[in-house]
């Protein structure tokens, strides 16, 4: 009130909306252990930011918010009504009593409350109302000025929103006047909030109320012993007993003179009622660095969840790259259906198994076979076809499945899947058959220009007549699918064997040179193709991913705002 | 589960049939589910089990009836109300009560009861002391629970202990918390299904204006609506004036003289966990295995066996046997010097020497890896087809059960393969015919030729032939013997070749078939059954279920 906003509060305000800021920011989708908890606490901290330590640090001379809460039934209207002296709020017998939260303040404190200074998501309103949004404004000449008296929803009742909003209001309180009765005062959800109050050093003073004749030592006493265990023994605590209601529906005024008395005494003296503020937005200051670090920690885990999924997805799809790539060059295509057409078209099988070692003759013999059969190439070719995109289809299901399960472990993995886009991804994609048939064909029609392109300049010659680009192009796939098997010898036998005909007719017609070139660079052709197509695979799982719109660098944004505030909080 | 069963017998006695029935068959249900659905469900569902097993055991004659609610709703209040004496303790301090306390009315003794319970503060009305009033209470054990909303959290869990055992729930309110979260959210909404052994007391209600008790009362009942609990007794009771106490305790009296509480509570706990094991295991139907899917499978297992190669290896060694036997003495022996395929694939043996080799390795190679990806392939559609409509977990179960037993596929295929007669061992009648008239026609065309050589020889050293040579059809005879010996062999040879190679593609065929029929075996053991089993498992905890439920 009368501490003018120097620099350090300036500064303490701009850290604060730079907090405000990093935490609107941040964002925790992901149902990790305790993410309930953090989202609850980024809500309340962005709502008691807005709601409370914002204008309150903006214009500390504002009038001091007293907010009435506490359980259903505990007699929360009835008692602000009796305080006030007026009938302000409606009371109810039916639990809990849905209405808008009444602002009862002095007319001369008007202009306080008419803007959307403190809790600028409620809108105003002049009448009684069962909105929850809204506001209702009682200007009274019984509050004293420089004092405003909030009656809030219950905290226990069934009513969710009553709850929330109970929650919201007590966080933009300066001063809590927690109204419990003598049925409920051991309750657990009432102290849970008294918990929180005395974590973050809200000044709160205790009604409690509703007591039955001849019970108010007894439980008072018992209240307080209660109160001084959980570190709020020096909170003032105030019994009001059962008692008659007159007409107007007020308990006697002896009943709360005392409370009466106690908040007129803080509106009269500037230096308690600042000191009560000071408290209060001490503490909440603190508290939102202190759970704004929490929070943080919560975002951390979530973007190393995301990380680690991304990177699970990853290891599986490199695994079937990997897989793919040992497939198709250590011969292994070169049996069963592609062998048996490679050695139809070259001649019999058996004819070339025992002339390996006789290539030049061989050579010459092959030049009739293929000449002799041109559909021949076609079938080696399309046996080709087959064998790798089958090959392709298993590994991206296997990926997908790898990938499924080691997502379905964690929690958060499930979460994903279980939702809309995440259903498809234990299997390949649907389109895949197709984009596998495509990219095979592709290659090997990329394989011929390369065949093509080489034999420019060689059009002409005998050789390069005779055999055709098919039958070479056919060859070179051949030499591909063998480029480790034939160096290894393990699986040298029958593919080796045929690897090595491929082989010496191709340096027959380009010299082994060009030949190593051709398949060298037919296989990276064939590894990037299939590089993309399991890109476009593992995509689907970075595209959830990154659906989630978390950045890493959010974490750090808050921790940096929340050590900025904790560090000018505590000046 | 043998004592469930004999304790559902005495229940059976009592004339509730379908409660052990249904008990046995969550058991099954859990059994099978254990592994397959969630194991908190498979846990839970074992507890109602358990739990049931020791309600069961115990005497039929008494039912448990528990008095809970928050703190200072008046619990003890009522209970003393209901017991006619003061047993517990009244307090203005909260929480008042914080260790159950039970009482038993009439002549047979609940100590086992109790004990079951784990009660230890107790209180026994015998026989002798029951009042008129008291008579029909005869049988009843009525606990006074600690709280379930205040700081301590003991109390929570001795009431979430009990909570679960007990056959007749009486929740008694307060004006003041009718409406509380921690009543409704945490007991009234999940016990939804339990609204048959419930019944709620609305207390204190003398702090009520008489004016408004009724529409306090409606607006519980609606509340309850929306929990769930249409239906469930509601009563207005003031346990320090004694109003509503009577109905109350007819209420009960009614339930306890009825002895059906327990076998309400345990159908509804069954219920209840046999809906939510429902829910996650399905109703849908599996697909069905096509013809089709099946000899997708069998197709690829048969590549990965190498069937072709061994179907390929026996058209030629027939054909290459064939001709050894049929083919032109001069030049057939050539064709022992090619390896027979079929012994280098070590298939070569024969029904006999399988058995002194002991079903040895073949040299068929081992699958590739484009082979084993169809293989793969054809599994994953398989498992797909059938297991694709039910619910996540049958799904993931049915495909892992197909992809159990594919680590022993390279030695059930080798298996299969060796083990399956080729059909090839038999050498037939006609070959030996063959062979002899070959031999025969070139003895002929020897007896031919050297019969020439002589007269060559004779006429080169201007010998006169000692006799004359005969003439056949005009040909001199040795040249005819040397012609038909040549022409006869070589013809001989031709045919015989045709034939072999319609003999040898029909063999190729039979051994393809019986090898596929072999392999057909394979994919029933290593893929088929195992999906079967599921099924099988997925059927009998579905009926299970809908005889639990």
């Amino acid at each position: 009130m009368t501490t003018p906003p120097g620099t350090d509060s300036a500064r303490l305000v701009d850290a604060l909306e730079g907090l405000g800021r990093a935490l609107t920011r941040v964002r925790l989708p992901l149902e990790l252990p305790g993410v309930e908890t953090h989202r609850a606490a980024r809500q309340e901290m962005l709502g008691q930011l807005d709601d409370y330590v914002l204008p309150r640090l903006r214009q500390i001379e504002a009038p001091l918010l007293a907010v009435v809460g506490g359980s259903t039934g505990a007699g929360k209207s009835t008692l602000v009504n009796s305080v006030v002296g007026r009938r302000v709020t409606e009371p109810g017998v039916l639990r809990p009593t849905t209405r808008s939260p009444v602002l009862a303040f002095n007319p001369s404190d008007k202009a306080w409350f008419d803007d959307t200074r403190i809790l600028p998501e409620l809108a105003r309103s002049s009448t009684a109302s069962s909105d929850p949004h809204a506001l209702q404004l009682v200007p009274v000449d019984t509050v004293p000025a420089g004092l405003a008296i909030l009656d809030a929803p219950d905290i226990d009742s069934v009513e969710v929103r009553n709850r929330t909003l109970a929650t919201q209001l007590l966080a933009a309180a300066d001063l809590w006047l927690f109204v419990t009765s003598a049925a409920r005062y051991a309750d657990q959800v009432p102290w849970e909030f008294l918990k929180a109050a005395a974590e973050r050093s809200a000044a709160v003073a205790i009604v409690l109320d509703r007591i039955p004749e001849g019970a108010r030592d007894e439980v008072a006493t018992h209240l307080q012993e209660m109160l001084s265990e959980r570190g709020l023994g020096r909170s003032p605590l105030f019994a009001v007993e059962e008692g008659a209601v007159d007409e107007q529906g007020l308990l006697p005024a002896g009943d709360v003179a005392q409370i009466r008395g106690w908040l007129e005494g803080l509106a009269a003296d500037a230096h308690a009622r600042a000191a009560v503020v000071r408290q209060t937005l001490d503490g909440a200051v603190q508290s939102v660095a202190r759970r704004s670090g929490e929070v943080a920690g919560g975002h951390a885990a979530q973007v190393e969840m995301v990380e680690r999924l991304r990177a699970d997805a990853h290891r599986s799809y490199d695994e079937a790259l990997r897989d793919v790539a040992e497939a198709s060059a250590d011969g292994s295509l070169l049996r069963g259906e592609v062998l048996a057409r490679w050695q139809e078209f070259v001649g019999t099988g058996e004819l070339f198994r025992n002339l390996e070692t006789r290539v030049g003759w061989v050579r010459d013999r092959v030049g009739g076979w293929f000449r002799g059969k041109p559909q021949q190439a076609e079938r080696v070719t399309v046996a080709v076809e087959s064998g790798l995109e089958s090959l392709l289809v298993e590994h991206a299901e296997a990926a997908a499945e790898r990938t499924w399960r080691s997502w379905t472990s964690v929690e958060a993995g499930k979460q994903l899947l279980e939702a809309g886009s995440g259903r498809d991804l234990g299997r390949a994609s649907r389109e895949f058959r197709g984009q596998a048939e495509r990219a095979v064909r592709d290659w090997q029609q990329s394989v011929l220009d390369m065949v093509r392109e080489e034999g420019a300049d060689k059009r002409k010659t005998a050789r390069f007549l005779a055999f055709g680009f098919n039958t070479l192009s056919v060859a070179l796939m051949v030499v591909v699918f063998a480029s480790t098997a034939g160096v290894t010898g393990a699986e040298v036998g029958i593919a080796g064997g045929s690897a090595v005909l491929g082989q010496k007719l191709l340096e027959a017609v380009f010299g082994d040179q060009a030949v190593r070139r051709l398949a060298e660079q037919a296989k990276a052709e064939l590894e990037q193709r299939v590089g993309k197509l399991f890109a476009g695979e593992s995509m689907r799982y970075a595209d959830v991913l990154d659906g989630l719109g978390l950045d890493p660098a959010d974490t750090q944004g808050l921790r940096s705002a929340a050590a900025t505030v904790d560090r000018l909080g505590l000046a | 589960m043998s004592s469930v069963v004999e304790g559902a017998k005495r229940l059976v006695g009592r004339g509730s049939a379908s409660v052990p029935d249904r008990l046995e068959a969550l058991s099954r249900a859990a059994e099978l589910g254990r592994g397959r659905l969630d194991d908190a469900l498979v846990d839970s569902a074992e507890s109602v089990v358990h739990r049931a097993a020791g309600r069961l055991a115990l005497s039929g004659n008494h039912t448990i009836v528990a008095l809970a609610g928050a703190t200072g709703s008046g619990k003890s209040s009522t209970f003393n109300a209901l017991a006619g004496v003061e047993v517990a303790t009244v307090g203005v301090r909260r929480p008042t009560t914080s260790v159950t306390s039970g009482i038993a009315w009439g002549s047979e003794g609940a100590t086992e009861v109790l004990d079951w319970l784990g009660v230890g503060r107790r209180h026994q009305v015998s026989r002798d002391e029951l009042g008129p009033a008291d008579r029909s209470l005869d049988g009843l054990v009525l606990l006074d629970l600690p709280d379930h909303d205040s700081t301590e959290v003991a109390h929570h869990v001795e009431v979430d202990r009990l909570v679960q055992l007990v056959d007749l729930l009486v929740w008694v309110l307060d004006p003041q918390k009718y409406a509380d979260a921690a009543l409704h959210e945490r007991y009234l909404r999940p016990l939804a299904t339990h609204k048959d052994v419930m019944i709620l007391v609305l207390n204190h209600i003398d702090e009520v204006a008489p004016s408004q008790r009724k529409a306090m009362v409606a607006d519980l009942r609606r509340r309850l609506e929306e929990d769930g609990l249409d239906g469930v007794p509601v009563l207005a009771t003031s346990a320090r004036h004694g109003d509503g106490i009577a109905e109350l305790r007819a209420l009960v009296s009614k339930r306890v003289a009825a002895k059906r509480a327990a076998a309400a509570r345990l159908s509804a706990d069954l219920t209840a966990v046999a809906r939510r094991m429902q829910e996650q295991n399905g109703r849908t139907d599996p697909g069905e295995l096509r013809r089709a899917d099946r000899s997708e499978l069998v197709d690829a297992f048969a590549d990965a066996a190498g069937v072709p190669t061994v179907v390929r290896a026996v058209q030629r060694s027939v054909a290459r046997r064939g001709a050894q036997h049929t083919g032109w003495v001069v030049t057939s022996w050539l064709t022992k010097l090619k390896p027979d395929p079929l012994r280098r694939l070590h298939l070569d043996l024969g029904p006999s020497g399988k058995e002194l080799t002991g079903l040895g390795r073949t040299s068929v190679p081992e699958p590739t890896r484009v082979q084993r990806a169809r293989v793969d392939t054809a599994v994953r559609s398989a498992a797909g087809r059938v297991g694709d409509q039910l619910t996540p977990v049958w799904s993931d179960s049915v495909r892992r059960a197909s992809v159990s037993r594919l680590a022993d596929l390279n030695d059930a295929l080798d298996k299969a393969v060796v083990g399956t007669d080729l059909g090839v061992s038999r050498t037939p009648v006609w070959w030996r015919l063959a062979r002899f008239l070959q031999v025969l026609l070139a003895a002929t065309m020897l007896v031919g030729a050297l019969w020439l050589g002589v007269i060559a020889v004779l006429g080169y050293l201007q010998v006169p032939l000692f006799f004359e040579t005969p003439e056949q059809y005009g040909l001199p005879l040795p040249t005819l013997l040397l012609l038909v010996g040549v022409v006869g062999g070589i013809a001989l040879a031709v045919v015989g070749k045709f034939v072999n190679g319609l003999v040898a593609r029909g063999k190729a065929r039979t051994a393809e078939r019986r090898l596929r029929s072999a392999i057909g075996g394979v994919t029933d053991e290593l893929v088929i059954a195992p999906i079967e089993r599921e099924l099988e498992a997925y059927a009998e905890v579905r009926r299970a279920l809908a005889k639990a439920a």
